[in-house]
């Protein structure tokens, strides 16, 4: 089939117009649907780190207890609220990327927390989104700290990649509530971090420590370092939020 | 150092070939002769480390959201992500075709070694593969070039050493049934249990 | 794309053939050769690329399976229609670019609705574009057929791709994760040591290996 250089161009112009109408057309219509799963993908795992949702299937439901319990704030390396960006914009929690975040350096970063409130408005818990490294790839949490910012509430874990099997655990149940009432905090009010131990079965964990998985070094590594990093971040703003609290205390 | 890195990693961990299954079926329809997956080989490191950047430059400047904000404040929100797809693969095939004119050009004895197999380098998995996992890593533009060309060092090693063994096999006395593809999978699951050892490392 | 093994299926158009019945054994035979005899994967060495990497489970393979099958039928069926249209000289693009604008929308649709699914498979959708078995049904059948013959190739060609992904997903599942479809086997009593090679990329490899083996052992087919 041998054409003139004019029938190819004009051929291939309709044919781009023809397939780029279609593409255009179908991603303007699915794009709420998409961003309403993106939007309900976040707000399910900061959901999942405090409270059990797995009875509630509704996704509109979930959307709802998310409106009404959760208030979300951003603050920066020094623990002080931004309300808006290098441009003034306003910044929306929900919105960051932790991911695209993790690149920069920590005291540049922005830091979304996540305030969970009791039936009554009262704080009960504060969820902080984290990233990291594990063997394979990009590991991620929200952990729930509960209202006297020392004592885990939940942690839920997200993967790329790590080994099925063994690494992966990190995202199953049994992993996950090893960390529930760990301390953050020592005695004398340091920064500890919570440390997953090498190997399985272990006794005599402290209030810092966790059992490990068997076989899964290299997550557990990566999972501790992403906790000591981002706890140490998050730090300036705990301990603001804590001496406020002794402040209102004492005044009342 | 993190540059080096992602060259080890892609070379090493994350290979096309024996972790991602990347790049298979020239893979396993060229890997007969050593001389020939050489000229494959190198192919796939040339385009790679081309196509990658590139890539990276498009996917910055103009696929994704808020990409396009260099051309004015009312572009700022203009989202193209949906035209990833087709214009990473018209890139790749214009580049390939391109990269063939030139070698072709300038040096016909590369183009006698490189030339047939640039072709089939269009639709070869790992070369959009790629791209796209540079989009997902989120490298920045040295990364993003470090990791094409570590990826196509990774295949070309994969594919000269799958030929070297294949060569021996001639010799070999192999159940019918297993002949050609069947063997070459089985081998490819060896060699990838050999390449984990590598798990891990980094500098 | 290995072009040494694509077989050209030149189905030779009849002239004037007076309406042929929908289900021929000519057509037929189109759709069921890619089944079993010349099967995309086991024998035509096809589209193994991003058929391996997913299978580590069932319901992320069947997604896919779906998926690649819509886009080798639609695609077979648009490049069938504009077969006579299509100027020889860009026709490898022109393919790629209707495989890459039927496969965004594959990608844009599991976006919307199964959003679950689509991290799962994350870039892997994007890589049915290069998928040889798509491109190899459109230059060797698409391009030479009629629609209607061109729809059957597909469907023949995307099952022969799928039922042998699924193989390979079942038994990766099966011995690397100790489950079918999600459902954990020791809630029944068989609690067996899982392999993790299985779940590995090398367990894929064997795998397929041996099912070509068995395939092939009993097809008869013998490559040299």
């Amino acid at each position: 089939m041998q054409r003139s250089n004019t029938y190819i161009i004009i051929f291939s112009v309709v044919l781009t117009i023809i397939l780029g109408g279609m593409l255009s057309i179908a991603s303007v219509g699915l794009k709420p649907l998409q961003d309403k799963q993106v939007e309900l993908d976040t707000k399910k795992k900061i959901l999942g780190a405090v409270t059990d949702i797995s009875t509630i299937e509704d996704p509109n439901e979930l959307l709802a207890l998310y409106d009404q319990r959760v208030e979300s704030i951003v603050v920066d390396f020094e623990g002080n609220i931004v309300e808006t960006n290098a441009k003034g914009e306003p910044i929306v929690a929900e919105k960051i990327s932790v991911q695209k975040n993790y690149r920069m350096k920590p005291e540049d970063r922005v830091y979304p927390v996540y305030k969970f409130k009791a039936e009554d408005g009262s704080i009960d818990a504060y969820v902080f989104p984290m990233w990291g490294n594990g063997l394979w790839d990009w590991i991620s949490a929200y952990m729930a700290i509960d209202k006297d910012l020392n004592t885990v509430r939940g942690i839920a874990f997200d993967h790329k990649a790590e080994t099925p099997g063994l690494g992966e655990r990190i995202t199953t149940e049994v992993i996950q509530s090893r960390y529930v009432g760990k301390e953050i905090f020592n005695d004398s009010g340091e920064l500890e971090s919570i440390t997953m131990v090498k190997g399985e079965n272990n006794t005599g964990l402290s209030i810092h420590e966790v059992d490990g998985m068997a076989g899964a070094t290299m997550t557990a590594k990566g999972v501790n370092a992403m906790l000591d990093q981002y706890l140490g971040c998050y730090q300036p703003y705990i301990k603001k939020v804590k001496s406020e609290g002794n402040k209102v205390a004492l005044t009342q | 150092m993190e540059t080096f890195n992602i060259i080890l990693r892609a070379i090493f961990i994350d290979n096309m070939i024996f972790a991602l299954f990347l790049g298979m079926c020239s893979f396993l329809a060229v890997s007969k002769k050593v001389s020939t997956a050489i000229g494959l080989g190198a192919a796939v490191i040339f385009v790679l480390t081309i196509t990658v950047p590139i890539n990276w430059l498009l996917q910055e400047y103009v696929l994704k959201e808020g990409a396009l904000s260099w051309l004015g404040a009312s572009f700022a929100n203009v989202d193209l992500t949906f035209l990833q797809f087709i214009m990473f693969i018209a890139v790749i095939a214009s580049m390939v075709q391109l990269v063939e004119m030139i070698i072709e050009k300038f040096s016909p004895a590369l183009y006698g070694t490189l030339g047939i197999f640039l072709p089939l380098i269009a639709v070869n998995c790992s070369i959009l593969g790629g791209s796209l996992f540079m989009v997902q890593r989120d490298y920045n533009l040295v990364d993003a070039t470090a990791y094409g060309f570590g990826s196509g060092v990774g295949w070309f090693l994969a594919i000269v050493a799958l030929a070297a063994v294949r060569e021996k096999l001639k010799y070999s006395n192999v159940p019918d049934g297993l002949k050609g593809l069947g063997i070459t999978m089985l081998i490819t699951g060896l060699m990838g249990i050999a390449f984990k050892i590598f798990i891990g490392i980094s500098i | 794309m290995s072009t040494e093994t694509i077989e050209k299926t030149e189905v030779k158009e009849e002239v004037s053939q007076p309406a042929e019945a929908m289900l021929s054994k000519r057509r037929r035979k189109i759709l069921s050769d890619p089944l079993n005899e010349d099967n995309p994967i086991t024998v035509q060495v096809l589209g193994i690329c991003s058929a391996l990497a997913i299978t580590i489970k069932m319901e992320p393979t069947i997604v896919m399976s779906i998926a690649v099958v819509f886009v080798i039928v639609f695609s077979n069926l648009i490049i069938s229609l504009i077969r006579n249209l299509v100027p020889g000289r860009v026709r490898i693009i022109v393919q790629l670019a209707v495989i890459a604008t039927l496969v965004t929308l594959v990608s844009e649709i599991l976006k919307a609705y199964y959003f679950d699914m689509y991290k799962v498979l994350g870039a892997f959708v994007g890589l049915i574009i290069t998928n040889c078995i798509v491109m190899g049904r459109l230059e060797a059948f698409a391009m030479a057929n009629k629609p209607y013959d061109s729809i059957l190739d597909g469907l023949g060609s995307g099952f022969g791709y799928a039922w042998i992904i699924l193989v390979v997903a079942f038994f990766r599942e099966l011995f690397g994760s100790g489950s079918i479809l999600n459902f954990k086997l020791a809630e029944i009593g068989l609690d067996f040591q899982t392999n993790g090679l299985m779940v590995d990329s090398i367990g894929a490899f064997m795998v397929l290996g041996i099912l070509i083996w068995i395939q092939r052992t009993k097809t008869g087919y013998v490559e040299h």
